[in-house]
Parts: structure tokens; sequence; C-alpha cells
């Protein structure tokens, strides 16, 4: 038999196996991957193979675009948005489009080819977080952009094109739908309760217990009950705030550690998966602070190949129940 | 310059980005093909011990079911993710809502002879395929606990396909309505509150005068590839004649539609190097008396299928955002599979 469970933000069900869970052995498909190494744009030493330098964090008698940074920020090579011009929205029959107004940034998290985050040590792991938090509010000053979207692919079947570890960043001159139906759908529910959703989630797992993997001070990580894939695991502050880009300075060092214990967990259990995450943040230039929302990290190994039934449909099928995922991750 | 589009039904934002400008042709690479094929095969004719106990069959009167002699079967998952006996049982906990895993999970198999890709079979056989599907989905309407049955077919192995390389689509019946389904329902239905035309027949009009993005115009149907595409070569098959419901399809329409359902299989086939694809037919949920539920789906949807070839690798950011970036332009799809012989 297995449970359908709906998730409360956004009205999605998935398809939750509990009859035959299938262990983190059962999952033989899994792609993992050691790097190949060669000539690398993001390594020392090659700084002007890549566009200029954005933002960087280095020694202080060192240049831009030039060895001795820690964390490097550049513009994309192949950008899926240009910074350049103003926005141009019109219609064309019943369409509606825009030139491409944005930003698309490459986010370099150390000069190690072969580390991970999780072969960081905490303080390097700090400058990563430090550095999304400064591209957040940098780009969050220009008043075209409406969206900060952080997100990182690693591994060759999460799409990450460069081995070197890296984040990318993209400002958008739009809310994007997933983003617009989870705000509406924290509105909904906050219209009716007068609480933030994502607050009383919080609540349930810490109460409930069985799918909390981590908990500091400052933020708590879990399997959540609503998974849409296997393993996939929330890091959400315990404090309500609607931004990523409010996070306060004395969090940075928190939210690094248990993001790389999150990931450390899941290479435990897999190995040198592939993997995604994404920031989820209320939209800027908006209202400054939403009760309704709240940020949180959302992130997905991937041990499935999404298939035509989940994208058809919404639905989402779940091979380990995240009770049961929790569970393998702590042991 | 890249371009941002937005889908006029559901009204989500692409972007087409051709920067790292590949020839359309060249999306065709090598595709993975997965572990061995599974042998024998269990969907040929002779196999029919292989499978669980068939549902429904085309099959000449005088042979018995699970034997030889068939042209077309449809037997129950064997590995089902959802489960037809029990009764339904919705409740709550905490903020969450559950219900238990109850539905039907079906597998049709297209043909007894050993082909893998649907492209291949011959129009008439495709007909059949459509006849079924209707069949089984009047059939599974009359069991009052299923809300929807989602019609889709996974080839390939990075489309999800299995180690089974017969051709094969797949029948859901859910208790519930999926999100997706609801999205376009919502979306349509506001379009109609607007303008009181259907959205889709409005795009259907659009691309019937511009012709940029049509690839197939045949007898009451066309194959388009659409304005703000998810992904390259994202081909839709509208019937030019409005209706909600795909299981509602006259007799004289659904030879029209198998054909054009296999010349594009098979231009995508032909001019892309036999790639993965996944098809899913979009339809209204069984409409069931409800007050002043159902009121306007019948003028506001338009049932269509939409295939999707699966070409490029879809990263988290995809999922997470329900923001998508297309590296081809869907006039420039649309003109390639044109010029396909197929």
């Amino acid at each position: 038999m297995s449970d359908l469970r709906r998730d409360p933000i956004v009205g999605r069900w998935i398809i939750v196996d509990t009859s035959h869970p299938k262990a983190p052995s059962d999952y033989k498909a899994v792609e993992t991957h050691s790097p190949l190494g060669g000539h690398c744009p993001f390594c020392y030493g090659n700084e002007m193979d890549t566009p200029f330098e954005i933002d960087s964090i280095r020694d202080p008698q060192t240049q831009s675009n030039a060895p001795g940074w820690q964390v490097r920020v550049v513009s994309n090579k192949y950008p899926a948005l240009r910074i350049e011009g103003n926005l141009d929205r019109r219609g064309i029959g019943i369409y509606d489009l825009s030139n491409g107004i944005g930003a698309h940034e490459v986010l370099v998290e150390s000069p190690y080819h072969h580390k991970d985050i999780t072969d960081l040590s905490d303080e390097e792991a700090e400058k990563i977080i430090l550095m999304y938090l400064n591209r957040s509010q940098d780009l969050a000053r220009d008043s075209r952009f409406k969206y900060v979207m952080i997100f990182k692919n690693y591994g060759p079947s999460a799409g990450a094109s460069v081995e070197h570890p890296h984040t990318q960043i993209i400002a958008l001159p739009m809310v994007p739908k997933n983003v617009l139906d989870e705000i509406h759908g924290g509105q909904k529910y906050f219209e009716f309760h007068e609480r933030c959703i994502f607050c009383d989630i919080l609540q349930q797992e810490k109460e409930e217990k069985e799918r909390v993997v981590l908990e500091n001070d400052d933020f708590l990580a879990f399997c959540p009950f609503i998974s849409r894939f296997p393993f996939e695991i929330w890091i959400m502050p315990k404090v309500h705030h609607s931004h990523f880009s409010h996070l306060p300075k004395q969090s940075i060092a928190n939210l690094a550690i248990i993001l790389k214990q999150t990931i450390s967990m899941t290479k435990k259990l897999f190995g040198n998966i592939s993997y995604n995450y994404i920031i989820h943040t209320s939209p800027e230039n908006g209202d400054t602070e939403s009760i309704g929302y709240h940020w949180h990290i959302e992130f997905m190994p991937k041990l499935m190949r999404v298939a035509g039934f989940e994208w058809g449909s919404g639905f989402y099928l779940v091979p380990t129940p995240p009770e049961l995922a929790a569970k393998y991750l702590k042991t | 310059m890249p371009e941002l589009r937005k889908d006029p039904i559901v009204g989500r934002w692409v972007i087409i980005s051709t920067e790292r400008a590949k020839r359309p042709d060249q999306f065709g690479e090598n595709f993975d093909p997965g572990p061995p094929e599974l042998t024998p095969c269990p969907f040929c004719a002779g196999n029919e011990s292989l499978t669980p106990k068939e549902i429904f069959s085309i099959r000449p009167k005088q042979i018995p079911a699970d034997s030889p002699g068939w042209e077309l079967r449809v037997v129950p998952s064997i590995g089902p993710f959802l489960r037809i006996e029990g009764e339904l049982d919705r409740r709550g906990k905490g903020v969450y809502d559950i219900t238990n895993g109850i539905g039907a999970h079906e597998v049709v198999i297209e043909t007894s002879r050993h082909i893998n890709n649907m492209a291949d079979l011959p129009r008439e056989q495709i007909l059949k395929i459509i006849n079924c599907y209707i069949d089984r989905i009047n059939d599974l309407e009359r069991d009052k606990r299923f809300k929807y049955v989602l019609v889709f077919k996974n080839y390939g192995w990075s489309a999800g396909g299995s180690m089974i390389k017969h051709a094969k689509s797949q029948l859901i019946a859910t208790p519930v309505n999926p999100k997706r389904v609801k999205e376009e329902l919502a979306g349509s239905k506001q379009y109609f509150e607007f303008h009181e035309r259907c959205v889709f027949c409005d795009l259907i009009n659009q691309e019937l005068t511009s012709r940029e993005r049509i690839v197939l115009d045949i007898g009451g149907f066309i194959a388009v590839v659409p304005f703000a595409p998810r992904f390259p070569f994202e081909t839709w098959i509208l019937p030019k004649k409005h209706s909600c419901d795909f299981a509602a399809l006259d007799n004289s329409s659904r030879d029209n539609l198998a054909e054009i359902l296999r010349r594009s299989l098979l231009k995508l086939k032909t001019g892309l190097n036999d790639p993965p694809y996944n098809y899913v037919i979009h339809s209204a949920p069984f409409r069931r008396p409800k007050p002043g539920y159902w009121k306007s789906i019948e003028q506001d949807y338009h049932w269509h299928i939409e295939i999707i070839p699966r070409l490029t690798r879809v990263a988290g950011f995809e999922w997470g955002t329900g923001f998508y970036i297309c590296p081809l332009s869907p006039e420039d799809a649309a003109k390639f599979l044109r010029e396909v012989k197929a």
C-alpha cells in the first residue's frame, strides 16, 4: 500500500511507497562521479578564462582577476539573461513576452577543484554563505529585478557543466511560477489561520521528531513529510524571516555548518552523488517582509529519473518514505 | 538577445536562450541506452504468462484471454504505485493531508510484435491504441472513487522507460486531481472569464494565422511547437474542434489523430536520432454532478497531447522554480521538424 500526501503549501500530491520502501542500497542506478580534472577556468591562475570578476573574497594584497581569492563571482560565460537594457514587456496576440533582462552569475565556491563544500573547513564554507548574502543584497538593489534565485547543480546528472564546485545566481525581472504558487499558498493559509504555514510545519516537525535530521541554534534540517524526491531535505530558519537576503550576520556560521552537514550525511550514504539545492525566498522590490512566507533551502540528491508521469501530472512518486530516509541519514 | 516568454495558460515564464548556439540537428546526440534489455520480452506474443492477467485485449472472439493471437493487450502494472482494492480514507495529520493510495495502474501493450517505438507502428495500429485508451478511461470512470485518468508514455531510458523495450503506454487512475491539471483548468477558466473565449481555441487560431510554429496540420488537428516551450522540440497536438474531453472524441476523428500522432513521433525519430520522449494526454477530469463545480469546464478547457523529447538534462533548478531555460527557439524547432521527411 502507499500513502498519498498533500503538500499544504501548493496543494501538490505525492505518492509515498510505505509497503515496499526502498533502502539506500536499492538505488542501484545512482551515478557517483570522481572529478576528471584537466584545464579548468575556475582554478587559480586561470582567472582570465572567465568573464571579469563581479565580487570576491580575497587576500588583502591581491588584485581582482588574479589568484589569492577564496570565493569568486563572475558573470556566466553563456548567460541565459543579459544585464544591460530596459525591460521591454509586450504582447503578440494572446502571448506575452519580454526581452531577457536579468543577471546570471557564477559563484566559484573555493579555489580547490576537487573539494566540495563537504571537504571545506567551516570558515571556508561560511565565506560561501557570506557571498550568497552579498550578491542577494546587491542584486536586490536593482529595481528591475523581482527575484533572486540561488541554486547549485553538483555533478553531471544534476546538470553541472563545469566540474569545479560552483553555485549559480540568477536575478529575474519576474517571479517564477513555483515561487508564486508557494507564496499564494502561504497567504491563503495565513488568511485563515493568521499563522505562517512554514512556522507551523517547523513546529510539527520538531514535535514529531521522526523526520528531523539536524538542528542547531538557528536552523532545522528535516526530510519533509511531503518530499517530492527520496532523501530530500529542507533547511529552515527557526525564526520567521521571509527573505534570505535579510539573514542576520550572526546566523551565517550556523547556516554554513548545517548545509555542510546535510550534504555530508547524504554523501555518507550514497557516495559522491549528484545533487541540487535551491534557496527559496520571497520576491524583492515588492513587500519588504511578508508574513505568509518563510525562506528555506531545498536540497535534492539526484537518485531518480523524473519521468512523464511526474511532469504531466505534478504527482511525485517517493520510493523511500521521508520518515525512513531520516532514519537512514542519522545512522 | 535572450527572450522571456509566458505560457498563456498556466502563466509559466520560460527563457529562450540561444546563447550556446546549437543547430537544431545537433540536439539529436547519443542517448543513454540504460541497462540491457529484459529477455525474454514479457510483452511479446507467446509470453502472456509473464504478465499479470489481462484486463482488456483486442483479439478474435474464439481465442481465450492470456494466450497468443491478440493485437493489443492491457494488463495491471507489476509495480503499481496505487492499489485498486479498498475504500478511500482521507484524513488530516496536523497541517498535512493524507489519503491511502487507492487507484489503478495499467499498462497498454501496444503491439504483439517486438517494436519499441510507437513511431514505427502503422496508423491502423495507433488507431487501435487510441480506441483502447478511450475504452479504458470510460471503464475507469464508472468507479466513483476515481477523479482522473492520466494517460502517458515513457519511451527510452532517460525518459523513464523500463528494461522492456516493447511499445507500451500507461494509464493511472487517481482519487485526487493532479496539480498540473488543476493549474491548466484554473488558467483556462480565468482566460474564459475575461474573454468569453477558450484560450486554446485562440491559441490555435493565432498559430494557424502565423504558421511559424506549426509542424503538421492534418484533418482537424494541428501539431505545434508552443510559443513558450519548456524543452527544445516540445510539440503539442490539439484538436481544432473545441472539446474538453479526449474520451469524447468521435469515431471519425480518431483516424486523423492516429495519423498526426504517428507523424509527429516519426519526425522526432527521423530528425533527432531516435530520442527518448514522453507524451501525456491532458484532458478534463471526470465531471460528476457537484453543485456549481464544473459549470464552465466544457467551455473553457480544451484537451490536447503534449510530447516532450528528452534531449537536455532537466536540472534541479527547473523542478524547483518552474522556470525553464530552453536553448532553441520554437520557431527554429518547428521549421526543422516541418522539413524532416516523415
